[in-house]
């Protein structure tokens, strides 16, 4: 056997360990994204609580500038939120005799609406302390109540509640938060099917709009 | 103050129950027959809170210190706790009554007839029945809606529970009768004060304060008589 036949039998073999290294580091960055142990729904919770007390905690002026505290809320809390499923449960029946574009109008100004609403509660709220009660979450929940608890400085407890989903990538989303057995979801149910069985879709959209002006 | 109110409420909640017959202006939304009359009180209860109730409220938050109004509150609480422990065990919920005894026990003596709460401070949580609740235990239903004057959003089951729940209230058997009533006032202007973080919440939040309000109060109370353990939908 000649040199060049040996070199090229080397080269051949060291290029299909190249291949076959580089295909089975592709084959576990692929396979192995989705099935990464996602944080579990409490932990969530509890990250995201906590980060935001620590940020109130650092900066309290954040608190007295709108647009600070605008940007706190959508980098750290609007990921957590499921917004189009939020207007979806709150319309109802309704939802399906919304136009598409009555539904986009919808969703954008009742996420509007409760995010300023959260931004109110923040300050009114903030000297407050979070409990979040232990959650045994199998892998193949996809919905989960999360429990937590918001002590006030008089020792009376504020039970929140988070109703949770699990998304395609193994993040959590809230669709529903109860505060003290009150969902927001039948509350806003309840005062959106009034005014579209009274007034129409189109009425409802423009309250919204003029109450978030 | 809610003494000599009491006769008008009762006159007023059966008014409002003889009118609901011929008040149909549009198909009433479930769980509230009176609706068209119970706006009406709504608003004349906002109207009332805006210009006096509230304003005082503020005035007492002002002028008062904070251990002073912490002890008001913490006495007014005891009381409370008094009236959950006689519900507690009426609805069977030994642990509870225990709690809420145990609460009165620690506060009245440690905690010098009420003025501190110690048991919170142990971890003793509030056990919060009411009449309202065991009557919702025992499986009566909240029935129509009812706005109270002055004393706002219930339903005729909780309202028939505070007529239960002030034969048990030590303030209505301080006499003369001025102190109780002078004590009653203050108890209710205690717990204005407490609501205060919620008005700019419901101002923001309401598209329109009655719906909202009803809503709440409906499931609130239901999420209190079944003890949080509200069933998912």
């Amino acid at each position: 056997m000649n040199l060049r036949v040996r070199l090229s039998r080397l080269a051949l073999s060291v290029s299909s360990i190249l291949a076959w290294i580089i295909a089975s580091v592709l084959a576990t960055v692929v396979l192995a994204a989705p099935m990464a142990p996602a944080m579990a729904p409490d932990e969530q919770v509890r990250k995201v609580s906590s980060e935001v007390t620590a940020i109130l905690k650092s900066d309290p002026n954040i608190l007295g500038n709108p647009s600070k505290l605008r940007e706190l809320i959508e980098s750290k809390l609007l990921p957590n939120f499921n917004f189009a499923r939020m207007t979806q449960l709150a319309m109802g029946r309704n939802w399906a005799r919304a136009t598409p574009e009555q539904q986009a109008a919808l969703t954008r100004e009742f996420q509007t609406l409760l995010v300023r609403t959260y931004s109110g509660a923040l300050a009114n709220f903030r000297n407050n302390t979070i409990e979040i009660r232990p959650l045994r979450v199998q892998p193949t929940d996809t919905d989960v109540t999360v429990r937590t608890q918001v002590m006030q400085p008089n020792g009376q407890g504020i039970p929140i509640d988070y109703a949770m989903e699990k998304l395609p990538d193994g993040r959590w989303q809230a669709y529903d938060v109860s505060v003290g057995g009150v969902s927001l979801v039948t509350n806003y149910r309840d005062e959106f099917n009034a005014v579209v069985r009274d007034q129409g879709v189109d009425a409802l959209i423009r309250q919204l709009q003029s109450r978030n002006k | 103050m809610t003494v000599s109110l009491r006769p008008t409420v009762l006159v007023s909640a059966l008014a409002a129950l003889t009118l609901s017959g011929c008040a149909s202006f549009r198909a009433a939304a479930p769980g509230d027959p009176l609706e068209p009359v119970n706006r009406g009180i709504h608003s004349f209860n906002s109207t009332f809170d805006h210009y006096l109730f509230r304003p005082i409220a503020k005035g007492y938050d002002a002028v008062m210190p904070t251990p002073v109004k912490q002890g008001v509150s913490n006495v007014f609480q005891n009381m409370a706790d008094v009236q959950s422990f006689v519900n507690s065990a009426l609805q069977g919920k030994a642990a509870k009554a225990g709690d809420d005894l145990g609460r009165v026990i620690i506060n009245t003596t440690l905690g010098l007839g009420g003025l501190f709460d110690h048991a919170s401070a142990m971890g003793i949580e509030r056990g919060n029945e009411d009449f309202g609740q065991t009557l919702g235990h025992w499986g009566i239903g909240p029935g129509p809606y009812l706005v109270l004057p002055f004393l706002g959003p219930s339903s005729l089951r909780d309202f028939g529970g505070r007529l239960l729940d002030s034969q048990i209230d030590p303030l209505g058997y301080v006499s003369p009768v001025k102190a109780s009533n002078a004590l009653q006032g203050l108890r209710v202007v205690d717990t204005r004060v407490s609501l205060f973080p919620f008005d700019q919440l419901l101002a923001q939040a309401a598209l329109d304060r009655y719906t909202f309000t009803r809503s709440a109060y409906l499931q609130r109370r239901e999420s209190l008589v079944l003890d949080g353990k509200r069933p998912k939908e």
